[in-house]
């Protein structure tokens, strides 16, 4: 959260300024998106004062039963909205406002950053939780899109604060997850807002057959996390939390990794682990092994340049150290800069998040891009960026053929396929002005009619309470001699996630193995699916199952 | 890297179309590709592109690929997604791993272009994943598998397209009426009288395919290949262009796929074209289909028939379905369940059509009283177990081959048997009644039938099936 004039010369650039001359053509594909949010029936607005000038974001998760992800978004000063997906299968996409009553006074909805879906009580509707500028909401989910606040139920006293990050997972032996919060600054503290960022928290479930989170841990110090991801950084079997905070704001601060042990107070990575300081405007974290090396990378935004971490093979090992090294530069994946447009102050980058949109086998990177808030030494003209994987490890910057650049105010957003057509859509939030609701309509054809895509596969794996959806699963698929991971995961990104269908392009590929490594550490069967083809891998079959729309 | 030579394939260059040598080739050249067959020119061309395209399709079955045509595939395996070799060159030619021929004929000439071959050009199927490079015919490393004939192969794809729709549309219905009613749904897969098991669909939308027999889970009928593992004769066509030649189709290869225009790095860039494909498998969708052989003497003609009756009552047609009704004749390229990599409905402007009903082979096919064609190719078209504990000389097989168990095998298709020989998925049985004999598994009843039969008896049956033949001149 940057409110000031922040001078050029404060950052530190990894790369040269790359101007459209220098940039990398994509080699294969390239993605056609359709803006189509008015005509899908969206308008939701996120706005506000400086508190709802980070945040904006979102959560898209299957509320009906129908396969299809609908979305709650959140509004900042505006109501947050939910609205139910009624597409049909690979055609225009449609959502329908449903109203939200929470049982509880609807200006709960009201200060609204972001939200995350989750079950927490494991009973097959996916909870949410919600971020706020204050109390902090359990919404319980029913069926048809129903949802009720459950603090009370669940023991949640709303942690409230300027909350801005989230992050979810279920740690070895525990019926409900553990949550961690991230805060921004603290407002009331004196000299608010520079060294005042409020300290995060981590709800641990307490004994009992419902979910109950009455004991908070503090975790501190903490440095302003606008986001927060649970990841096994060292298939170790065991999620860190990775925060990613806003150096605007701290003072001392850095990147930081908490390692979050069953039973055990959580304690900071530090130098002696051979955690690096990193100091950088963090927004938004990304998680993709984008080299297939087994071990994630990481994207991290920024203002400025995007950090692209990668596990240090000669230092940090096998994951026995936590030591990292920057490869966005020699990937290509800075981003620092407008690459369209002709405006060379620096960007203002917020979500991140690794996804195939091209169906190829490789991920790519989308990082949702913005202006702070008029502010005069960073960009005004912001495109996001669709950086395109491309074969030789690097990527291409593809988002304005793509039509994801334009004028907007881009935060959160949303990644996932909403009509089921195999190819992934995007729901960016904008602070100020509607959402943009990018529908992919397959390969740019030199005018003509977009290209079929590559092959593609869409996951869910399930598993007996608790945990049923999987969170902490790496699920693995094989074609050839080629093998992707994606894992299961709540947090990341600006505020938003998704749940639900799990990606994975497959390029020429016609069959595909998975296996699931379940998130107690167990192998799971080979299931052995076709192509283009949703599938359900369900923990207590030995053959994955085939799932079809009904519309 | 050498440029693929130019493209042509304007209507008004059709003459020149098929076949032409470029301008500055001179007229003793060695390559094949001295210009390369435009795909939506000659779809919009329509009907009259047709004979022409065929004739080139006939040009390329039998031509000879150089290496300036980019044959050969130095840093790529045979593999039908595309791999790089881990390390090393592949050698111009390897009989077993491959690339083991420069040309289509060189295997499938057998009693003429398209048809099947003698044993001595047996083909070594591997993944070409692991182990890709290998130098032994053991069956740990590849499945030896005998040439097919494609005589009738447009009529077969166009069997199982309608098949599959049959299939699929079963599946919709089934997962539609389950949501409706909130109740499972169980539905019989069956198609043109053949059965392929039932699914049961859930209300939410989940299929159980526990009981899906014959078929590949996303119940996609692959007519082609000893397993039925390939869609169409194009999926067919681009496979066996890189395994068997290491001529790599862009479609598949290409830039799309890839980032690389000489993924196999060969030299030449995109040195298949989507058009060249299109008539190689215009010429392999129109070969007439095998016949009955019609100038018996009399003693064979006596025998034929008899055996045609006990062929059905031993149950062969249970699984060598004397034929099958097929709805229309227009075979259309691309084809509607190829998958990326095969080039698809989508990435053309406009198929090409071939109304096969205006060859004579067409029309003289029977029709049901529906008006349908009935297709005497002697195959359902699904796969089945073929070996048992006692019966098992067929089991030599070590590898699955893309889901498929190594035991199983698609029916094949009888039609043309009489020309084929030698018999079985490998090619190492030299008579007719040896091969009936190997048959276990889903097929042993009528097996043991068979051989429970007099000497005369099962002499009839071979004699109707030696009547089912190739046409050669």
């Amino acid at each position: 959260m940057k409110t000031t004039a922040v001078t050029i010369a404060a950052f530190a650039f990894a790369a040269p300024a790359l101007g459209d001359e220098a940039r990398l053509k994509p080699a294969g594909d390239v993605p056609l998106f359709h803006e189509e949010a008015t005509a899908a029936g969206i308008d939701s607005v996120y706005d506000g004062p400086w508190e709802f000038f980070v945040g904006g974001g979102g959560a898209a998760l299957d509320c009906d039963g129908s396969g299809f992800p609908s979305v709650f978004l959140a509004g900042g000063k505006n109501r947050a909205k939910l609205y139910v997906n009624r597409s049909t299968r690979g055609r225009p996409l449609k959502f329908e406002e449903k109203p939200l009553d929470i049982g509880a006074d609807p200006k709960l909805l009201d200060n609204v950053v972001g939200a995350y879906p989750i079950d927490i009580d494991g009973d097959g509707h996916m909870d949410l939780f919600v971020l706020r500028v204050g109390e902090n909401l359990l919404l319980k989910g029913g069926p048809d899109c129903t949802f009720t606040l459950a603090n009370k139920e669940w023991g949640f006293d709303g942690d409230a604060g300027w909350t801005t990050s989230f992050s979810a997972e279920w740690e070895k032996g525990q019926k409900f997850p553990t949550l961690a919060i991230g805060h921004y600054v603290d407002r009331d503290a004196p000299g608010s807002p520079w060294g005042t960022c409020q300290d995060n928290s981590l709800f641990r479930p307490q004994p009992g057959d419902k979910p109950n989170y009455s004991t908070r841990t503090p975790l501190s110090p903490g440095y302003c996390a606008l986001s927060m991801l649970f990841t096994d950084w060292n298939r170790s079997g065991t999620p860190s939390l990775r925060v990613s905070n806003d150096r605007q704001y701290y003072r001392g601060g850095e990147e930081q990794m908490w390692r979050v042990e069953p039973d055990k107070p959580p304690k900071l990575y530090s130098r002696a682990d051979g955690w690096r300081h990193v100091s950088i405007f963090g927004m938004g974290i990304a998680e993709g092994d984008i080299d297939g090396s087994g071990y994630p990378q990481y994207a991290l935004t920024s203002m400025g340049d995007t950090r692209l971490q990668k596990l240090d093979p000669d230092e940090g090992g096998r994951g026995e150290y936590p030591v990292y090294r920057d490869i966005a530069v020699e990937t290509g994946a800075t981003a620092h800069i407008p690459y369209t447009g002709g405006d060379k102050r620096p960007s203002t980058g917020w979500h991140s998040e690794f996804a195939d949109f091209t169906n190829v086998g490789l991920l790519d990177l989308f990082i949702s891009k913005g202006n702070l808030a008029q502010m005069p030494d960073f960009a005004d003209y912001d495109p996001s960026n669709l950086l395109i994987g491309q074969w030789n490890g690097k990527f291409a910057e593809a988002g304005d053929l793509a039509g994801v650049a334009g004028k907007r105010t881009g935060r959160g957003a949303l990644i996932a396929d909403f009509n089921l057509d195999g190819m992934l859509d995007i729901l960016q939030i904008d602070r100020g002005s509607n959402v943009a609701l990018f529908r992919n309509l397959g390969a740019r054809n030199d005018g003509g009619d977009p290209l079929p895509m590559g092959n593609w596969i869409e996951i869910r794996p399930v598993q007996p309470n608790p945990n049923r959806n999987a969170v902490g699963a790496h699920v693995t698929v094989k074609t050839g001699t080629r093998t992707q991971v994606r894992a299961i995961e709540i947090g990341g990104g600006d505020a938003s996630g998704h749940a639900g269908w799990t990606h994975v392009g497959l390029g020429t590929a016609e069959r595909a193995e998975i296996r699931v490594q379940w998130p107690d550490g167990e192998q799971s069967y080979p299931y052995r699916v076709f192509a283009n083809q949703f599938v359900v891998v369900d923990r207590t079959k030995q053959q994955a199952e085939y799932w079809y729309p009904g519309r | 890297m050498a440029m693929a030579p130019r493209t042509i394939g304007a209507v008004a260059a059709l003459a020149l179309l098929i076949g032409a040598r470029a301008a500055t080739g001179a007229s003793w050249d060695e390559r094949v590709f001295s210009s390369h067959v435009d795909f939506d020119a000659v779809a919009a061309a329509g009907a009259a592109a047709i004979p022409d395209l065929i004739a080139r399709g006939k040009t390329l079955f039998k031509a000879k690929f150089t290496t300036e045509d980019g044959a050969g595939r130095p840093k790529a395996t045979q593999a039908i997604v595309p791999t790089k070799r881990k390390f090393g060159v592949n050698p111009a030619f390897a009989r077993t791993s491959g690339p083991d021929s420069n040309s289509c004929f060189g295997c499938h000439n057998d009693p003429i272009e398209g048809g099947s071959g003698d044993i001595v050009s047996n083909a070594f199927v591997s993944e070409g994943l692991e182990s890709a490079q290998f130098d032994s015919t053991d069956p740990s490393f590849s499945s030896e598998r005998h040439t097919i004939a494609l005589m009738g192969a447009g009529l077969v794809e166009l069997l199982a397209r309608e098949m599959t729709a049959d299939l699929q549309g079963e599946r919709a219905e089934a997962v539609k009426q389950a949501r409706a009613s909130g109740q499972a749904t169980r539905a019989d897969l069956l198609s043109k009288g053949v059965r392929f098991g039932f699914i049961t669909a859930q209300p939410d939308g989940i299929v159980d395919l526990d009981s899906v027999e014959g078929v590949d889970a996303d119940l996609i009928v692959r007519p082609f290949s000893r397993k039925g593992v390939f869609t169409s004769l194009r999926q067919f066509t681009i496979n066996a262009l890189n395994a068997h030649h290491g001529m790599e189709a862009s479609e598949r290869f290409g830039v799309r796929w890839t980032g690389s225009h000489d993924f196999d790095e060969s030299g030449v860039a995109d040195a298949v074209t989507p058009g060249d494909v299109t008539a190689l498998v215009a010429f392999q969708a129109t070969l007439a289909p095998p016949t009955v052989k019609s100038d018996l003497p009399d003693d064979w003609r006596v025998a034929a028939a008899e055996g045609r009756k006990s062929f059905e009552s031993l149950g062969c047609t249970s699984c060598h379905r004397s034929e099958l009704p097929l709805k229309s004749l227009i075979f259309t390229d691309p084809a509607p369940y190829d998958m990326a990599g095969t080039l698809r409905d989508g990435e053309v402007k406009k198929n090409v059509a071939i109304d096969l009903s205006q060859y004579a082979w067409a029309r003289a096919l029977p029709k049901n009283d529906k008006g349908e064609s009935l297709v005497p190719l002697f195959s359902d078209l699904k796969r089945h177990l073929i070996v048992d504990n006692e019966v098992n000389a067929l089991a030599n097989e070590l590898q699955a081959q893309r889901f498929v168990e190594r035991d199983v095998f698609l029916t094949p298709r009888l039609w043309g048997v009489g020309s084929t020989a030698p018999y079985g998925h490998r090619g190492d049985f030299r008579m007719l009644d040896e091969i009936i004999a190997a048959h276990g598994g889903d097929a042993r009843f009528s097996r043991d039938a068979y051989l429970a039969l007099d000497k005369s008896q099962r002499d009839d049956v071979i004699a109707f099936l030696r009547s089912l033949i190739i046409e050669a001149p």
